[in-house]
């Protein structure tokens, strides 16, 4: 799988004004550091009455209060346009998404609309490419922060508040983000993808999404082993009588990349290795170590959490 | 030229006499260390214990024992040592334990711990010479030199209050009250029941009856918990747990420690198969404690990370995994004293501990015991009950 996480790859519209941005300032600083060499330079060499040119109240003045006053102004003015406004505005026809970013994972929801059930995931959102999102962020516990370097710049997830950034992908891929801001622990294995589809994909996959886990159970005994284990104590499948709200909603658990918030691969193997071994995979993450499940236990229940797709 | 003065004869008089003295000083402890080295490899000292102290010996040692025991448990806050569980728990665990060398109200000690040197004391006397803080140091840290033994698990200073709440009430209990604290009064109807009913296991099955009753109900004071609401699994897990000491109890761990596998796995089938007796708990008053328990054990704390605690421990055995233990109908005092001990990380070794204690950490005293009164007046199901 590919992924972008580059500030300097840009997928979406916001992060190409970003990466503009990002090599205005780069140029310029070149820019002003060889005219400053240079100056340096000139001292040495050209003699007297350049030393005396370059001394004098008036090239000082201007070249040392005036010059960087501008440059400095308009720089800020520009990046404010460029990013500040796009926070700010909201408007009715963007699609909304809502991401609540909790120790150590994000909370994915896709608002009921009409007819058509909320859905809800997690580590992952899935958006059409070339229409502008609308995402809702906010947070249970401590302050995240909310960052697809390839697509967006980063705002923070403050709890008790809901701040929102609006991004457009230009291109379909997919682009890893990451938590920007220490929330403790296992901060640094908080990450999620953004995939980017082509329209006509993106609504199959949230009709997919909006719908029930199939019934009955491709895994009978998977499914078994995940209710008298207790799973469904933390976690949600819908269509099923498993209601917990504390850990991620698994009712497609089979079809997302990754596992984990984008730390393990998404295999059945890897769902037994994280059910048993999560404390040393992930440090200090909420969820128990479920040591009692034996080998086969621990393969049915993959291979059931596996055919949620 | 001046005469010296006096102050400067002195000063100079004196170094060389501190040399000399420390010198001798020197010499005498090394002869010291050297006779008291020819003393020992000699052999000349007696060890037996059979001969006794030298005269007046034995009282300069309980002078220190005893200084020892005052400084050293300086600072013990004492709890509450009038509940009558906590009482029985240390009397169950002073039959099993204690009595044989200390004796007991009506049964005194044998004659070979008479011929111990120093004699192990009847407790009845000397108990009331100390105080429970002291008491409380005793039983966990034991005696140097001396046969008695420091608490076998350390971490478990709610134990040794059990068995400092039984010593202090010990003096007042005459041989009939005894029997019937420490369980022994079943003895006499056990054997020939227990054979019959626990097979090879019965002289194991007697001591497990003397606190947790012959059919796993314990008693109605909530002393000990209830083995007859449990899996054969969960059972046998958990004395398997003890003999490896990933769960630690100074009270269970040495009656494990005499079970080899087999008679585990057969006792764990035995209680199991007991019929849960709906013992009557008396309900309680406390209905807004009910309230929280009932809301914890059935829709839990999302927003604090708290689960619903029926999702692992179901009522229904059949959708439980075995190695959950059931909480319905246990003793409110025991689950909550198990909580507090998953909380404080002391029970954690197993890795259906672990689960629990990650849980156990996000639960504040009160919801502790609110929700093991909820529990406690649930209704039992057997296990194999399909009802």
């Amino acid at each position: 799988m590919e992924t972008q996480h580059s500030v300097l790859h840009p997928g979406g519209t916001d992060a190409e004004t970003i990466a503009i941005l990002s090599w205005i300032m780069f140029g310029g600083a070149t820019a002003i550091f060889f005219g400053v060499a240079g100056l340096t330079l000139l001292a040495y060499v050209g003699g007297e009455t350049m030393r005396r040119r370059i001394a004098s109240g008036k090239f000082i003045f201007w070249g040392g209060v005036i010059f960087p006053l501008v440059t400095v102004t308009a720089l800020l003015v520009y990046g404010l346009m460029l990013t500040g406004a796009r926070v700010i505005a909201s408007s009715g026809t963007a699609l909304r998404i809502q991401v609540s970013g909790e120790q150590w994972w994000w909370r994915v929801r896709y608002p009921a609309s009409g007819e058509a059930a909320e859905a809800v995931t997690a580590n992952e959102m899935r958006i059409p490419v070339g229409r502008e999102v609308e995402i809702e962020l906010s947070s249970p516990d401590v302050i995240h922060s909310f960052w697809v370097p390839s697509l967006a710049g980063k705002v923070d997830m403050i709890p008790g508040m809901v701040n929102r950034i609006r991004l457009r992908a230009a291109r379909p891929g997919v682009y890893r983000g990451q938590c920007a801001e220490y929330c403790g622990g296992p901060h640094a294995m908080m990450a999620f993808y953004v995939v980017a589809l082509e329209p006509a994909q993106y609504e199959d996959w949230l009709d997919r999404q909006r719908q029930p886990a199939a019934s009955p159970p491709l895994q009978k005994a998977g499914e078994g082993v995940f209710f008298s284990s207790g799973c469904n104590a933390c976690h949600t499948i819908r269509g099923t009588r498993a209601t917990g709200m504390i850990g991620p909603d698994l009712t497609h658990v089979g079809g997302r990349l990754s596992l984990a918030a984008a730390t393990l691969p998404n295999t059945a193997d890897a769902f037994s290795h994280w059910i048993r071994d999560n404390q040393f995979i992930k440090p200090n993450n909420r969820m128990p170590p479920f040591g009692i499940l034996s080998n086969g236990e621990l393969a049915a229940l993959g291979a059931y959490l596996e055919s949620l797709q | 030229m001046p005469r010296p003065s006096l102050s400067n004869v002195r000063r100079k008089a004196f170094w060389p006499l501190a040399k000399a003295g420390a010198t001798w000083f020197v010499i005498f402890f090394a002869l010291l260390a050297a006779g008291g080295f020819m003393f020992a490899w000699s052999g000349l000292y007696s060890v037996a214990a059979s001969r006794g102290h030298w005269p007046g010996f034995s009282l300069i040692l309980e002078f220190g024992m005893r200084s020892s025991v005052r400084t050293h448990s300086l600072g013990i806050d004492v709890p509450d040592l009038d509940d009558p569980a906590l009482i029985d728990r240390g009397a169950g665990h002073f039959q099993g334990g204690c009595a044989h060398c200390h004796g007991a109200p009506g049964r005194p000690s044998s004659p070979i711990v008479h011929a111990m040197l120093p004699e192990p004391p009847d407790l009845g006397a000397t108990v009331p010479t100390w105080k429970a803080h002291e008491l409380f140091w005793i039983v966990k840290n034991g005696f140097k030199y001396t046969g008695m033994p420091a608490w076998a698990a350390q971490e478990r200073d709610d134990e040794v209050w059990a068995i400092v709440a039984f010593l202090m009430r010990l003096p007042q209990v005459d041989a009939s009250q005894y029997l019937e604290m420490a369980g022994i009064e079943l003895r006499d109807a056990i054997p020939v029941r227990a054979l019959a009913q626990g097979g090879p296991v019965g002289t194991a099955l007697a001591a497990c009856s003397r606190c947790h009753g012959l059919d796993g109900g314990a008693r109605a004071n909530g002393a000990f918990p209830r083995l007859d609401i449990q899996s054969a699994d969960y059972l046998a897990t958990q004395l398997e747990a003890y003999v490896s000491g990933k769960r630690q109890s100074g009270i269970m761990q040495p009656v494990a420690a005499e079970l080899d596998a087999t008679d585990m796995r057969r006792l764990a089938d035995y209680f199991a198969a007991q019929r849960p007796t709906g013992i009557s708990v008396p309900a309680t008053s406390q209905d807004s404690a009910l309230e929280l328990g009932r809301t914890l054990a059935t829709a839990g704390m999302p927003g604090l990370g708290l689960p619903p605690c029926l999702s692992c421990h179901a009522v229904d055995p059949d959708s439980r995994s075995p190695l959950y233990p059931a909480l319905a109908g246990q003793y409110a005092s025991f689950t909550a004293q198990q909580l507090a001990l998953f909380k404080l990380g002391k029970r954690r070794g197993t890795p259906a501990s672990q689960i629990m204690s990650v849980i156990a950490q996000r639960l504040t005293q009160e919801q502790i015991n609110a929700v093991s009164i909820y529990f406690a007046e649930l209704p039992v199901r057997p296990v194999g009950d399909a009802n």
